[in-house]
């Protein structure tokens, strides 16, 4: 057996079948709220986006701190046992 | 389609990337059409239903990024409509139906009324239940919706030649199975 089903139909398919399912006012609607999501989404994501950037920039600038500080520490004991050595 | 019909149609689309309201020209005239094919696949007026709107608002949704490439507009509306029912059957993992007129049956066999029985008919669902679905999918568009080789290959995402193929492969079955005169062009 196929991936499919054969079914045979007496009846042809008319217009009339059809005409009670054609509502382009229905479609406008659904394609009006599709865009409006679309758009909700588009500005959250953006928003994600710089929210995260901000982050990366915060954790950055930390950790930058974080090296500097302790080679200033090494550089000032370094200065006082020099000191130190020449008294 | 006529040159004029074309450039008419391509005018309704231009004014439509602008104007939703105005692709409602273009819903009138295909809306039967594609409502039809896929209730072919589906069997079911409901789904059908909720398909072809989602193939309008996915055609408006995509309108900036169609371009006419010498097929109907109509190509590519049953294009999404194709691809509309597979996300369908993909998403709900049912067999996929083809819900064919008998009427269309025997016009594609060509046979008299008085050698069209019922075994004759319940062999050929048979057969056709056999046969891969891709081959049921050209051989629909070719005779139940009557489009020409170029356009389902335009529809199917494949090559002309291959779209030939596969329609010749399943008619050359059915005729040294069961046969038949086959109505047979292209």
């Amino acid at each position: 057996m196929g991936k499919h089903e054969i079914r045979l139909r007496r009846q042809r398919l008319t217009a009339r079948g059809s005409e009670r399912f054609r509502n382009y006012g229905a479609v406008l609607k659904q394609y009006g709220e599709e865009r409006r999501m679309k758009i909700i989404t588009r500005i959250f994501t953006f928003i994600f986006l710089i929210l995260a950037l901000v982050l990366v920039f915060i954790v950055v600038s930390r950790w930058e701190k974080k090296q500097t500080v302790p080679e200033k520490k090494t550089s000032q004991t370094e200065q006082v046992y020099e000191i130190k050595q020449v008294v | 389609m006529t040159e004029d019909e074309i450039r008419k149609e391509q005018a309704i689309i231009e004014r439509s990337k602008n104007d939703p309201q105005a692709f409602g020209e273009l819903y009138e005239k295909y809306f039967e059409r594609i409502f039809n094919y896929i209730f072919r696949q589906t069997d079911d007026e409901e789904l059908t239903d909720d398909l072809c709107s989602q193939t309008f608002v996915n055609a408006l949704n995509n309108l900036g990024k169609y371009e006419f490439r010498g097929f109907p507009f109509s190509a590519w509306l049953y294009k999404i409509a194709g691809n509309e029912v597979n996300k369908h059957y993909r998403k709900n993992k049912g067999k996929k139906i083809f819900s064919i007129e008998e009427l269309k049956v025997r016009e594609l066999v060509e046979q008299t009324a008085a050698d069209w029985d019922e075994e004759l008919i319940n062999r050929l669902i048979h057969y056709m239940n056999e046969l891969p679905t891709d081959m049921i999918q050209v051989l629909e568009l070719r005779f139940f919706e009557d489009k020409d080789f170029k356009e389902i290959a335009f529809i199917l995402d494949m090559t002309e030649s291959g779209a030939k193929m596969r329609t010749y492969r399943a008619l050359d079955k059915l005729r040294t199975n069961f046969n038949l005169k086959v109505k047979y062009d292209g």
